[in-house]
């Protein structure tokens, strides 16, 4: 007994105010080291739901999973796109230089199929990321998307509107996205494992147009120089 | 030459029982209704099985005297090219243990087994090999060998086959056999029962010159094919290059769960035949039909290669999740006509985990689209094409690596998210910050396009890829994301 104790207090299952353990959840380096170093040092988690909140597309959240999917595609990984709101442009795909062979698209009818096909492409090997625009879950379908999750071993981000930001929500790590005032993104973390949430961190975006890159002064944190992606 | 042929005295019958064997497995074996065949006319019991025969009911019975007996009866007709085809599907898989077979319809099958003793090390152990094949399939059938093809199906048909390879033996056999049982016409047969003959042997004594004379040619000619003293020419058999196996249900499947253990079982026999044949498939047709309805085609598709009944099992088994049965199903037929040579395991690793990648990945894709349907997904590729919405196509997936982009820095800079159609923009840009780039084709397909696209960031702090047309209107077309 003592001993699943302390494996769920080594894993920072258990949440303890006074001690913070160091997760040693597998993870994938975000790309961006101002964000990795809010998550502590680790990434996006993988075998477990992440949360991406926002208002409307286009302020840079595909510009935050672009050095994961780049990574994992290149290393012969698939990534789902489920239900996405938009068209994922092909060009700019293959010119930011995802292999565009690993990359699959799925539109499903209802929220029955969205969930059983979430829940097949996260239990497979094959799969290395997934993307996933899923309107309305109950908590107990996040539930059980966790545990597919945590049965694959894969990243699964899941871009749900910020309107929930105050809903629990079962998923290990819980984004809330904000455009900022010059074409950057505020990161808000709302939930991670091991830790006290809170945390903030700004990412310049303005790459993602080509735009100049003259406000890195005014980021809050991070050694830009060693971030490049 | 040594011959061997396999007589099948109840071929329909046992085939009927198979189809519906284990359907329901919770009954007693006792409480499935009697069956019989019956002839076209359905007048006459041809072929009874044991528990109707235990009730009295015996081949060539009127069809009424059998419905006395047994008030239950199943009963199922009797269709010449039902059994041929039948027939075919026995002959498939008995090629996978002899190389030479002739069709003998409706229910024989000649196999040529003098040139296997040496590969199977003797007679018997053929014999062995074919009895135990036989009755892993249920399937009843008299085998006899003879020195002539004639001379091994008249043994069998009597049901007095035996094994041996011996030529004294095999020409005592012969001699004993009732002359009823030589399949002479019955004119002669009368003739030659009158001449006071009742034996085979006594009339292969006879002179030929005499028997000719006396009785025809013809008779003569048969006599000395059973002998061998007049060469019999046979066709044999060539498989083809497609497989198909059917099964026959007398009653009616109104569940899609009923049809899935028929079709394990064919399945398995795929799956069998893949394997000898060192071949995998990606797309089957199941057709079932239905007594007062079109028939069902469903085509099951994989992504990929593949030869294993459990996972052509579980697609379908989805399909009919997905499908329900449109009317109650009489029988069904599987077949595959598209054949693909098997890869070798590409040996890129020690432990070959790239393979079983592969693997997975067909099978999530092909459950993925036995759920959703072929076009829910789909891979996305450029397009050589100026115009946004033409420079981008969406095609269905497949693991095949297609041709790389070289040169990827000189794409233009376009946004992550493509709208579905230009949207009018909602309100004056706070911020510009590139462009005009003019973007103007289409002159040739009539899908004229005449843009200049800027870059520009809204007031919700959204950087937006805007367009003004000819006629001054300004629209979103994507987002940078």
């Amino acid at each position: 007994m003592s001993k699943l104790l302390n494996t769920l207090i080594e894993d920072a299952r258990v949440w303890q105010g006074h001690r913070q353990t160091r997760t040693t959840q597998p993870a994938e380096p975000t790309g961006y080291q101002a964000l990795d170093n809010q998550l502590g040092g680790l990434g996006w988690p993988r075998g477990a739901l992440s949360e991406c909140l926002l208002d409307a597309p286009g302020i840079g959240e595909l510009q935050l999973v672009l050095p994961l999917m780049q990574r994992l595609s290149h290393a012969g990984k698939t990534v789902f796109w489920l239900n996405p709101p938009h068209t994922p442009y092909a060009p700019a795909l293959a010119r930011d230089g995802v292999n565009l062979d690993q990359i699959v698209m799925i539109r499903t009818e209802d929220s029955g199929d969205l969930l059983w096909t979430l829940e097949n492409c996260l239990r497979s090997p094959v799969t290395g990321l997934v993307l996933a625009w899923p309107g309305k879950l109950a908590a107990r379908d996040i539930r059980r998307l966790q545990l597919a999750a945590e049965a694959g071993s894969n990243v699964c981000v899941l871009f749900r509107s910020r309107r929930l930001a105050d809903q629990s929500s079962p998923a290990a790590l819980r984004l809330e996205l904000e455009a900022g005032e010059h074409q950057d993104l505020r990161i808000k973390v709302l939930k991670r494992r091991g830790s006290w949430p809170g945390q903030r961190c700004t990412l310049a975006m303005g790459r993602r147009a080509d735009l100049p890159v003259t406000e890195s002064n005014r980021v809050v944190q991070g050694p830009w120089s060693a971030s490049a992606p | 030459m040594l011959w061997a042929y396999l007589h099948f005295p109840h071929l329909l019958l046992d085939h009927i029982r198979r189809s519906r064997n284990g359907r329901d497995e919770a009954n007693e074996e006792n409480s499935k209704p009697a069956l019989v065949v019956v002839d076209q006319s359905a007048q006459r019991v041809l072929q009874a099985c044991p528990q109707a025969q235990a009730q009295g009911v015996q081949a060539g019975m009127r069809l009424k005297t059998a419905i006395n007996l047994v008030p239950e009866l199943a009963i199922a007709h009797a269709d010449p090219g039902r059994e041929q085809q039948i027939l075919v599907e026995q002959a498939r898989w008995l090629y996978r243990h002899v190389a030479s077979i002739v069709l003998h319809p409706p229910d024989g099958l000649l196999v040529e087994v003098g040139s296997l003793e040496k590969l199977y090390g003797g007679l018997a152990a053929v014999w062995q090999t074919l009895e135990q094949a036989l009755s892993e399939r249920h399937l009843t059938a008299w085998m006899a060998t003879g020195a002539t093809p004639l001379a091994a199906r008249l043994c069998a048909r009597a049901g007095q086959g035996q094994c041996t390879a011996d030529k004294v033996h095999m020409e005592r056999h012969l001699h004993n056999l009732p002359l009823a049982a030589a399949g002479f016409d019955d004119r002669t047969l009368t003739r030659l029962q009158r001449l006071g003959l009742t034996q085979m042997g006594e009339v292969m004594t006879l002179p030929p010159a005499e028997l000719a004379r006396r009785l025809a040619p013809e008779t003569l000619a048969r006599v000395q094919k059973i002998q061998g003293s007049r060469p019999d020419p046979q066709q044999p058999w060539q498989p083809p290059h497609h497989f198909r196996q059917q099964a026959d249900f007398v009653q009616d499947i109104e569940r899609a769960e009923g049809l899935l253990f028929p079709l394990q079982r064919i399945l398995t026999e795929l799956e069998e035949d893949l394997c000898w044949r060192q071949q995998d498939t990606d797309s089957l047709l199941l057709v079932l039909t239905h007594r007062h309805h079109e028939p069902t085609r469903l085509r099951i598709r994989t992504s990929g290669p593949e030869h294993r009944a459990e996972a052509f099992l579980n697609l379908m088994r989805l399909r009919f999740e997905q499908h329900p049965l449109p009317a109650p199903v009489a029988s069904l037929v599987l077949s595959v006509r598209r054949f693909l040579g098997r890869e070798a395991a590409a040996g890129n690793d020690l432990l070959g985990e790239t393979r079983d990648l592969n693997e997975a990945w067909h099978t999530l894709i092909s459950r993925l689209q036995a759920r959703l349907g072929n076009d829910a997904l789909q891979q996305l590729s450029p397009q050589p094409d100026h115009r946004p919405e033409r420079a981008w196509s969406a095609s269905e997936v497949q693991r095949k690596p297609r041709p790389a982009i070289s040169d990827l820095t000189s794409l233009p800079r376009r946004p992550l998210w493509l709208l579905n159609g230009p949207q009018a923009l909602p309100e004056a840009p706070v911020a510009w910050y590139s462009g005009p780039e003019r973007i103007s084709g289409g002159w040739w397909d009539g899908q004229r396009v005449h843009r200049d696209y800027y870059i520009a960031g809204l007031s919700s702090g959204q950087l937006a890829w805007v367009f003004r047309d000819v006629r001054g209107g300004w629209f979103v077309h994507g987002w940078f994301g």
